[in-house]
Parts: C-alpha cells; sequence; structure tokens
C-alpha cells in the first residue's frame, strides 16, 4: 500500500495552470509539440525553454519533477545521445556533429515531457478525458461515439491506482501464506503470475460491477455537457501560446 | 410504487434464485429484507430498479407493465446503493461523482448543479463536492454513492447492504438520510443483515431459498420465533435483545432506547473466559510508517495475547498495522515481534474481507494446502492436513478438486480461511473478517476464530462490527490517528461506550444500551 509520489500525476492545487480550462490546457499541449519540434536551434529552443519555465511556474511544477519523470527514459537517451556521437565507421572516434544533433532531440524531448507534466499534473483524469470528448465532437457528426469514448478514457484512468492497491493487496495476502513472489527470476515471474490470476478475477468483477453502476443511473453514452465557456484568461493564454509557437518555428 | 408479481428468476435457466415473488414497495414506506447469504436478496433488489429482468412474472411501475420496458424507465424510477463504494464510484471529483446521474437524465447544467447541491446537502457532505473521491474514507464515498442515487430524484430506492462496510458512526448518518428521504415519500427497500435495521422498518419480508417466507411488522417479526430463524437473525445479538423487550411490552421504537434495550442486553454471557491475561505473543513496538508525507502510523505499540479487537476511526491507521503485524510492510521504524523473534511473512496468518485476495491454486485442496506444503510438510502431509483443516471449516470434499474462484462467496470464505488455519500459524491478524456475511455467518466465524485462540494462538481483529465481536473477545485496543491510544479488557469495554468515543468512534448499539442501564437502572 506504500504509494510513491508519481512524476505527472494531479497534484491538487490552485495555480493558474490549475485554472485554465482542460480544452485550453490540451490544445497549448498540441502547440507545444509543434513548437517544440519546429523550433530552430539554438534561439528558437531558447524560446521553448523560456516558454516551459514559465509552465513550470505557473503550475508550481519542480524542473526536479520533469527530470524524475524521464528517469524511465535515462537510459534509451543517454544511449542515443552516445551512439550519436561515437563514430565506429570510416573514421573512428566522436563526431562533434553527430553529438549536437542527438543532443537537440534529447533536449526536444525533454522539453515535451516537461510540456507534458504540467498539464498531467493540472488536470484531472475526468478534465482530460471531458475536455477531448469536446475537442472531438465534431467526429460525433461521423457516427464516433465521443461520449463513450471520453468515459471509458476517464474510468481507465481512475481505476491505475485502484488496480495498484489491488496488487499491493494480493501480494500482501499471499506473502502472508507463505507464498515467494520475489527472488530469482523464476520466482518472480511465478510470483507475478500467481498474482495476476486473482487480479484478472477481482478487476473483471469490478468491471462489471461498475458497468452495472452505471447503467443503474442511467448511463446511455449520452451526457449534459458541463463545459463552461472560455474565459477571459484561457482567450488570453491561447493568444499568447500561438504567438510564442510561432516565434519558436519561425526565429 | 414498484411491483414484482408473481416473478421468478434464474441465471442459468436451470435453478431458480426467487420462485413466485410477488412483492410491492409503495411510497413513504421503509421495508427491511432480510435472509440468510445466497437467499435471493440482491437479485429481488435488482429486479426492482430493472437491471436483471424476471424469467417469468411481470414488473410494474405505478400500475403499468414495464417487463419489456427499457433499461431507464425503471433505474429512474428506483436508485439503487450497493455494498462496495469502489464498485459503484465513477469519477474523480465529488461533484462530478453527483452530477452522474443526472447530466445522464438529460437535464440541463443549471439543473444538474441544483440537483448535485441538494444532494450533497440532504447527505451533509456540501464539502466534498470539491475533494477527490481516491482521497475519501469509505464511510465518505458512501454517503457521496447515496448522494450520487439521490440526486436522480427516485421515487423509490434499494440499499443492498450499503451499510456493511461502514463504522458505526456513518452508519447513524446514513440511517438519518434514508428516514429523511423516507419521510420525504420515497419508498425505501434495505436489505439488512443486523438487527439495527429494524427499528426504522415499517414492514419487514424474509426471503428463504428464493421464496417470500414471512411478511409483517418488525414487532410481529421479533415475537415471531420461526420467522426469525428464518431471516438469519435468530443469532444477531441486537435483534436478540429487541425481541426480549417486545416479547416484555415495549413497543419497537422504545426497545430501540438504550437505556430500554441495556435491560435486556446482558442475557448472553460473552464467550470469552477472562481467567487470567493471555501471555502477550504478537507485539508491535514503536511502529512508524509512512505513505510519501502521509503518517499513517506514528509510534504505535501493541502486544495481542488471546483475542485481541483493534478498533479506531477510518484513516486511524488499522490496516497498515495489520500489515506490520503479518509481517508483510516493512515499518521505517520499530518492529513486529511473535514470540520474541521478528515476524517474518508467512509466520503469521493474515485473512482479508474479500477471500479472493488470498486464493491463488488451481484447486482448492492445492490451495488449502499451499501453506503447509511452503512450511514443509511434504506433499502427502500437506494433502492431509488441508482435507482436515478444510472439513472443520465445513467445506463439502467434493469442492476439494474445484478451482477456488469458481466457488460461491461463503465458500470461498471458508477455503480462504481454511488456507490461512492450514499453515498453523502461531498467531493471526483479521482485517474486516466479518463485513457482509450474515448472521448466522458471523456467529459462525466468531466461534471459529474464538476457538483459534483458545487454542493458544495470538489473534488479532480489526472490525466495524465492534459490538459482536466484543462478546468473544479478550481484550480491545483503540487506535487514534497512528497511535494505540487505549486498552481495556472486553468486558470493561463492552459496557463503556467512553472509550470509543475517546478513540473518535461512536459506540455500538449495545454497549450503549449497558451502559445506559448501569447509570439509570430504574429507567
Amino acid at each position: 500500500m506504500r504509494r510513491r509520489e508519481v512524476p505527472g500525476a494531479y497534484v491538487r492545487g490552485d495555480s493558474l495552470a490549475h485554472r485554465l480550462d482542460a480544452r485550453v490546457k490540451i490544445v497549448l499541449l498540441v502547440l507545444a509539440t509543434v513548437a517544440t519540434f519546429a523550433a530552430s536551434v539554438p534561439s528558437g529552443l531558447a524560446i521553448v525553454l523560456a516558454g516551459l519555465v514559465c509552465a513550470l511556474a505557473a503550475s508550481r511544477t519542480s524542473p526536479l519533477t520533469v527530470l524524475r519523470g524521464l528517469r524511465p527514459a535515462a537510459l534509451v537517451l543517454g544511449f542515443s545521445v552516445l551512439a550519436n556521437a561515437v563514430v565506429l565507421v570510416g573514421q573512428p572516434g566522436i563526431s562533434t556533429d553527430g553529438l549536437g544533433r542527438s543532443v537537440t532531440a534529447v533536449a526536444r524531448i525533454i522539453l515535451l515531457v516537461g510540456f507534458a507534466l504540467t498539464l498531467s499534473s493540472t488536470t484531472m483524469p475526468t478534465d482530460v478525458a471531458a475536455a477531448l470528448a469536446s475537442l472531438m465532437s465534431p467526429l460525433a457528426r461521423l457516427g464516433v461515439p465521443v461520449g463513450g469514448i471520453a468515459t471509458a478514457t476517464s474510468v481507465a484512468l481512475r481505476f491505475i491506482p485502484i488496480t495498484a492497491d489491488e496488487v499491493e493487496r494480493i501480494r500482501c495476502a499471499q506473502r502472508a501464506r507463505g507464498a515467494v513472489l520475489e527472488g530469482s527470476l523464476a520466482a518472480t515471474l511465478r510470483g507475478w503470475r500467481q498474482v495476476l490470476v486473482p487480479l484478472v478475477v477481482a478487476l473483471l468483477r469490478r468491471a462489471d460491477d461498475l458497468a452495472e453502476a452505471m447503467s443503474d443511473r442511467c448511463y446511455t453514452g449520452e451526457q449534459t455537457s458541463m463545459a463552461e465557456p472560455l474565459r477571459p484568461r484561457d482567450w488570453a493564454a491561447l493568444a499568447l501560446a500561438a504567438v510564442w509557437a510561432l516565434a519558436a518555428a519561425l526565429l | 410504487m414498484v411491483e414484482l408479481r408473481d416473478v421468478s428468476f434464474s441465471y442459468d435457466a436451470e435453478k431458480n434464485v426467487l420462485e413466485h415473488v410477488s412483492f410491492g414497495l409503495r411510497p413513504g414506506e421503509h421495508v427491511v429484507l432480510l435472509g440468510r447469504n445466497g437467499s435471493g436478496k440482491s437479485t429481488l433488489g435488482r429486479l426492482l430498479n430493472g437491471s436483471l429482468r424476471p424469467s417469468s412474472g411481470t414488473v410494474l411501475l405505478d400500475g403499468v407493465d414495464v417487463t419489456g420496458a427499457p433499461r431507464g424507465v425503471l433505474a429512474r424510477a428506483a436508485g439503487y446503493v450497493r455494498q462496495d463504494p469502489l464498485a459503484q464510484i465513477v469519477s474523480d471529483l465529488g461533484f462530478d461523482e453527483v452530477a452522474f446521474g443526472p447530466r445522464n437524465l438529460g437535464l440541463s447544467p443549471a439543473e444538474v448543479r441544483e440537483r448535485v447541491e441538494e444532494a450533497l446537502a440532504a447527505c451533509g457532505i456540501a464539502p466534498l463536492a470539491r475533494r477527490l473521491t481516491s482521497e475519501l474514507s469509505g464511510g465518505q464515498q458512501q454517503l457521496l454513492a447515496l448522494a450520487g442515487a439521490l440526486a436522480m430524484r427516485p421515487a423509490h430506492l434499494v440499499l443492498d447492504e450499503a451499510d456493511a462496510h461502514l463504522d458505526q458512526a456513518t452508519r447513524t448518518r446514513l440511517r438519518a438520510v434514508v428516514r429523511t428521504a423516507v419521510a420525504r415519500g420515497a419508498g425505501v427497500l434495505e436489505i439488512a443483515h443486523s438487527g439495527e435495521a429494524l427499528p426504522d422498518a415499517t414492514r419487514v419480508i424474509v426471503l428463504s431459498a428464493g421464496r417470500l417466507a414471512w411478511e409483517g411488522s418488525p414487532e410481529a417479526l421479533l415475537r415471531d420465533p420461526a420467522a426469525l430463524a428464518a431471516s438469519g437473525l435468530e443469532s444477531d445479538p441486537v435483534a436478540a435483545a429487541l425481541s426480549r423487550a417486545v416479547a416484555s411490552g415495549h413497543g419497537l421504537a422504545q426497545a430501540a432506547r438504550p437505556e430500554v434495550l441495556g435491560r435486556f442486553a446482558e442475557k448472553d454471557a460473552p464467550l470469552a473466559v477472562v481467567s487470567r491475561p493471555a501471555r502477550e505473543r504478537l507485539v508491535a513496538r514503536d511502529v512508524a510508517v509512512s505513505y510519501g508525507d502521509v503518517e499513517a502510523l506514528r509510534g504505535a505499540s501493541l502486544g495481542a495475547g488471546g483475542l485481541t479487537l483493534l478498533l479506531g476511526a477510518s484513516g486511524s491507521g488499522k490496516t497498515t498495522l495489520a500489515r506490520v503485524l503479518a509481517g508483510v510492510l516493512d515499518p521505517d521504524a520499530g518492529e513486529a515481534s511473535l514470540d520474541g523473534a521478528r515476524v517474518r511473512p508467512g509466520t503469521v496468518g493474515l485473512s482479508f474481507q474479500r477471500p479472493e485476495d488470498q486464493l491463488f491454486c488451481e484447486t482448492v485442496l492445492d490451495d488449502v494446502a499451499y501453506g503447509p506444503r511452503a512450511r514443509g510438510a511434504g506433499e502427502d502431509g500437506a494433502r492431509e492436513l488441508a482435507r482436515s483443516v478444510a472439513t472443520r471449516l465445513g467445506v463439502d470434499e467434493e469442492l476439494l478438486g474445484r478451482s477456488p474462484f469458481s466457488l460461491s462467496g461463503g465458500q470461498m470464505r471458508r477455503v480462504a480461511l481454511a488456507g490461512v488455519m492450514a499453515a498453523r500459524p502461531a498467531a493471526y491478524v483479521f482485517d474486516e473478517p466479518s463485513a457482509g456475511l450474515d448472521a448466522p455467518g458471523r456467529a459462525e466465524l466468531a466461534r471459529t476464530v474464538r476457538g483459534i485462540a483458545d487454542e493458544g494462538a495470538a489473534v488479532v481483529v480489526i472490525t466495524h462490527d465492534a459490538g459482536e465481536w466484543l462478546d468473544v473477545a479478550d481484550g480491545v485496543a483503540f487506535m487514534r490517528v497512528g497511535r494505540v491510544t487505549a486498552r481495556a479488557s472486553a468486558r470493561e469495554a463492552r459496557r463503556s461506550p467512553e472509550l470509543f468515543e475517546a478513540a473518535g468512534l461512536e459506540a455500538p448499539l449495545l454497549v450503549r444500551a449497558r451502559s445506559a442501564r448501569e447509570v439509570s437502572p430504574r429507567a
């Protein structure tokens, strides 16, 4: 049951970024993605970095969180820098060109992770889902079940921590019965299989119950939209971000 | 009014779970539905709200046949609140959760907001609107689920053991909300397992093996031993005391008052005979555990011998302490020991409320034999031990070859308990073992656990049903904000509501009753 702080998980707060409309934040993330990849070196990237600093400040996210968020990918990123820098064919040695290229590529990824984290740590999963549904609503005319997709996304996101708790509880119960769930690779694999069976049983039952509870409350896929009109600060954020993205791409 | 007329239902087209049941739920009445586990109570509730359709017979809503009507017709007419809050909460935010139903009804945003505010206020949880549902205690989540049902303004409400996982204080709040809803004209069907539901009832029905076995007023039920037996409340201590009070001429409302009930609560002698204080075998010393920046335990110490109840409000750290005691959670500071040696995983039996969590082998026999095998009993020895423990706990011989996941809830519980006991640990920790069991099931479990303690094992039981477990316990430990703040003998706790109150708990009805009797013997 020991919960670790997951980088990027929603953190309750009242920062400017928390108060922005979720739809706007998603559009901002799209703009930031375009800007990050279209930015020239080095002036464009500097502008993007300045944007990230603003985003982190507006969401009161520590840069350390971004670094922690990168940890799982650190090995791959480091390796790709090396692989691009070291030349083995022709004239073996270090290629500064390659090094420069790979460092910018990695820098772009780091910037992007930073933007994504500011979105995810300031926006609740249900809000993300509702915002996506609202942005995708034109697709409903083509027969895409937008409301259903949004609800499914939101429930799936909600179930991540619940599933983690479930795994933890099952492991506790099994270890208390003398089951060895860790150790050699074979033991660890056997341990996970042993946890997986009751986990799947529990999750399937839970999914059934939840579906039942949703239809008890008349869920059909169509819901009143509670989205409010965008406020001045949302429009301002959009305008600023558009100018910023253009600047990063063109300068 | 929702009405079932001569309804039968079968899940597998072979065996009927309900047979020729006729029942109507009228506005403004509070019907308590009783019956043993597996008697078809939830099935009846789900037929009323349309989530199941009868195999034969008809369902009427205000006189109109709605047997074949779309699902939404009955779902709108009858709200449904389940036992497990986790199984019914859909949203991250309190407000969104309550708004889910009204939004499905296609109401305007303004009306949705109005209904949410009204429902939250009715349940007394307005501040939860801006809270994350995942941060709430089980009790708060359940009140939120109730608000979610009320926000749809259903004319009828089905409560399917909605209070089984709640502590006494939240149960009291839930009852008050339901009483108000009934007074406003809602028809409520409450599926219950305890005598505490009776004083609010306007009518009681009893299901037995899928048939309507009895119907009448709660007083009449309490006067009718055969009906009590069929309802399963025969072995419920609250029902027993109420029934004696009613038999000696008290009205039910009066009988439920602690100062009256107290005179009838003392007849059952506790099972535990405290001749000498049991030796403390399972000990936690100055245990501290934190999750991130939340301190779950801050220097908790507990010595347990015999049968010890561990009580505390939700969030007080009971479950965390249970895991430390069982050796499956390493504390940040302090330690847990069994007979002086540090607890290792596997040396203390740990049992959770949901039996599925601890089963994992392919057959029942294999699963029960797992513990002894892990302790080196050898294949034959392990199987033999498994068979004998399974027999002792009433697991049918024919089930031994089946997959544990294919069993019914009650059988699965027995198998899970057998698996824990077969390893013959010197100490046990039970986390909410009796939630969702019917009264005879709870009594049987309490006897089994008492038996384990009598054989010398140290047993710790965490429970919301303190009222019943006090009758079999030796001692009680109260927890508050991460520490064990008080110890008492069960004998003393049985009549001391102030011990519960000091720990931020509401004392069980019977404890209040015994205490009220001592204060005013002539009341």
